[in-house]
């Protein structure tokens, strides 16, 4: 009777892993972990089926891993710290923290696997202190995406606006990026002015209120940014809320497919697109060219793009 | 009580058995050194939790409190204070979270989820004031021991954890303030009449839970070689996780830390293996939400066959 739990344990331990087994280390296989920062968005999630695509294509065995909640450097250390007992051969990964996961990648590079880093470029003092030397960065940068949201906005109210920012998570490296370069780019324009800028945490629902209690503040908003686009989303519901649709351009960043929609419907005016997919591919690739003995450019970058009505959701 | 605790121990080890049958890579020394050194984070908070839920309450401002007591370490490290400075403040701040949650459910008589759930919320936000939201990292070599060190063959956050559950064991089990714990949490009225200080008591029961949160902040700010206002997150339902798992009742009353110790080791080995295993992140959050359900839901069927 009382030995339920340990049954409990048991049977979980063992129906699980036996339904669920995705690392059948068949023959010299060579096995390349892709450790992501989490898989509850659809931009991992995208990333993930470009490496799958490729490691099919290549012949290699793909191992996926992520923490649950994207900002969580700790648990995503110990993702690799477990990989690393398995006896990967490359391991690509798109940081959670630029400074914490240098301490993981020590780990990595005493066992002598090579590192391949994604999306998230690690911070260069951290990782030279420590001596950690990653073969290639894949991704785009985000504060290019931000300067290019940015022009466009100069671009298309001719340098005359009144901006309102919803910002990510305080303190996250690509929320960060995103927004210098939005600022960099239209701080150029003197009649441009922000009016507000706040976080809303990445979240749809924040991205609501924060942005309705900002039309409270300053009923003349006529712009808002959004530093991806489930707080710009929501934003376009709070607009559709007060009434306003039509009179508020709302700009966001990832390109999802709701954006695509919401610029199609002509709700959204545009979205900065990366390719989450062509990361995940070039990631596998550059770590089969790892394997391969084949010396990588330091950056391998993926390109971006402004998603607008006029260029078509594709 | 022995009894249960027997059966988690006897889980957790056919868990261990069931993963070296499944994995070559689970039963390897740096393999196991590894889980231990994951697990003494959460360990460390789930000690603190576990003088709280035994007391009857429950404190949900562990992580934030993580969070705050590694930004006043990190930057005061970082402005060049000796370290000994930077632990103090770093343990101070910690404990002076702890006992405003103490005093505002014992002499502002608040509910301990609605005082721990300020408290969650305004540390978090100290944290992220104190550092205008950035991390705050790089920290030299002598202070980085506490995460990459060792000691004979034991790295340093485990013998730091170790450290924890001795003391922690014995003040619990050993002193008149343990007892007090499990008196308030078994009835706390019947507590007060019988002339304890109860309030005093209860005050002290979240100081030391900010306490040991400040000690797990020292080793996560060592790990990770950076202090973020943004770490612990959810630091609290692992905790919770842990010391019910090991046993302990939500009612308050009755657990042991030898339990939660047990039941951290079940988080962190489970996480581990399913790792090994290669299994989905997603399908990791149901194995660990079943084995919680789990557990709980055993204690509940001993306490009605022993009624």
């Amino acid at each position: 009777m009382r030995n339920l739990t340990l049954l409990f344990v048991v049977a979980l331990a063992l129906v699980v892993p036996s339904c669920n087994r995705d690392t059948p280390r068949a023959g010299d296989k060579k096995t390349v972990a892709l450790v992501l920062k989490t898989l509850n968005h659809p931009f991992f999630v995208d990333m993930r089926r470009g490496a799958q695509e490729a490691a099919d294509r290549l012949g290699v065995t793909l191992q996926v891993q992520a923490a649950e909640r994207e900002i969580d450097v700790d648990k995503q250390m110990q993702i690799v710290e477990n990989l690393l007992q398995t006896g990967i051969d490359v391991l690509a990964i798109t940081p959670s923290g630029s400074r914490e996961i240098v301490s993981a990648l020590v780990k990595a590079t005493a066992a002598n696997v090579p590192i391949v880093i994604v999306d998230t470029r690690l911070d260069a003092k951290a990782a030279a202190d420590a001596g950690v030397q990653a073969k290639t960065f894949i991704g785009s940068d985000n504060y290019e995406g931000g300067k290019l949201a940015g022009e466009y906005v100069v671009m298309a109210t001719g340098g005359k606006a009144r901006i309102a920012i919803l910002e990510g998570i305080p303190g996250h490296e690509t929320g960060d990026s995103r927004l210098r370069g939005f600022r960099d780019a239209v701080s150029k324009s003197p009649a441009i002015s922000i009016v507000a800028s706040q976080p809303a945490n990445w979240e749809r629902d924040q991205g609501f209120n924060v942005f309705q209690n900002m039309l409270q503040a300053h009923p003349d908003i006529d712009t808002v940014f959004a530093a991806s686009d489930l707080m710009a989303l929501g934003a376009i519901e709070a607009i559709a809320a007060g009434g306003k649709t039509g009179k508020i351009r709302v700009i966001g960043f990832d390109a999802l497919d709701d954006a695509k929609k919401a610029i199609a419907a002509g709700t959204m005016e545009a979205s900065v697109a990366q390719f989450p997919y062509e990361m995940g591919k070039a990631a596998v690739e550059s770590a089969v060219k790892v394997m391969n003995g084949e010396t990588l450019p330091p950056d391998i970058m993926v390109k971006l793009e402004m998603i607008t009505k006029a260029s078509g959701s594709r | 009580m022995r009894a249960r605790r027997f059966g988690t121990l006897i889980g957790l080890l056919l868990l261990c058995a069931v993963l070296w049958a499944l994995t070559p890579h689970f039963l390897t020394v740096s393999n196991l050194l590894n889980v231990v050194q994951q697990t003494s984070i959460n360990a460390i908070v789930a000690a603190g939790m576990t003088f709280v839920i035994i007391s009857g309450g429950i404190d949900l401002s562990v992580g934030s409190i993580v969070a705050l007591s590694g930004v006043a370490l990190g930057t005061l490290l970082q402005s060049g204070y000796p370290p000994a400075v930077a632990l103090a403040a770093a343990l101070a701040a910690g404990i002076a979270c702890g006992v405003l949650n103490g005093a505002l459910v014992s002499i502002g008589r608040l509910p301990p989820f609605i005082a721990t759930l300020g408290m969650m919320s305004v540390a978090r936000g100290a944290a992220l004031v104190f550092t205008e939201g950035r991390p705050v990292s790089g920290f030299d070599e002598g202070f980085r021991w506490l995460a990459t060190g060792n000691v004979g063959f034991v790295p340093a956050p485990v013998l730091v954890m170790l450290i924890v559950y001795t003391v922690a064991h014995f003040v619990l089990t050993r002193t008149t303030f343990g007892r007090y714990v499990y008196a308030i949490g078994g009835n706390e009225e019947a507590t007060r009449l019988s002339g304890i200080a109860v309030g005093f008591h209860k005050t002290a029961v979240y100081g030391v839970s900010g306490l040991m949160s400040a000690v797990a902040a020292i080793v996560l700010t060592a790990r990770l070689n950076s202090a973020q206002p943004i770490a612990g997150m959810m630091y609290e339902l692992d905790a919770i996780a842990a010391t019910v798992i090991g046993g302990t009742s939500l009612m308050g009353g009755e657990g042991s830390l030898g339990g939660t110790l047990i039941g951290a080791l079940i988080m962190g080995v489970l996480r581990n293996g399913l790792n090994l295993l290669g299994v989905s992140s997603f399908l990791q959050q149901i194995v660990i939400g079943g084995v919680i359900v789990g557990a709980v839901l055993v204690d509940t069927i001993l306490k009605r066959h022993r009624h």
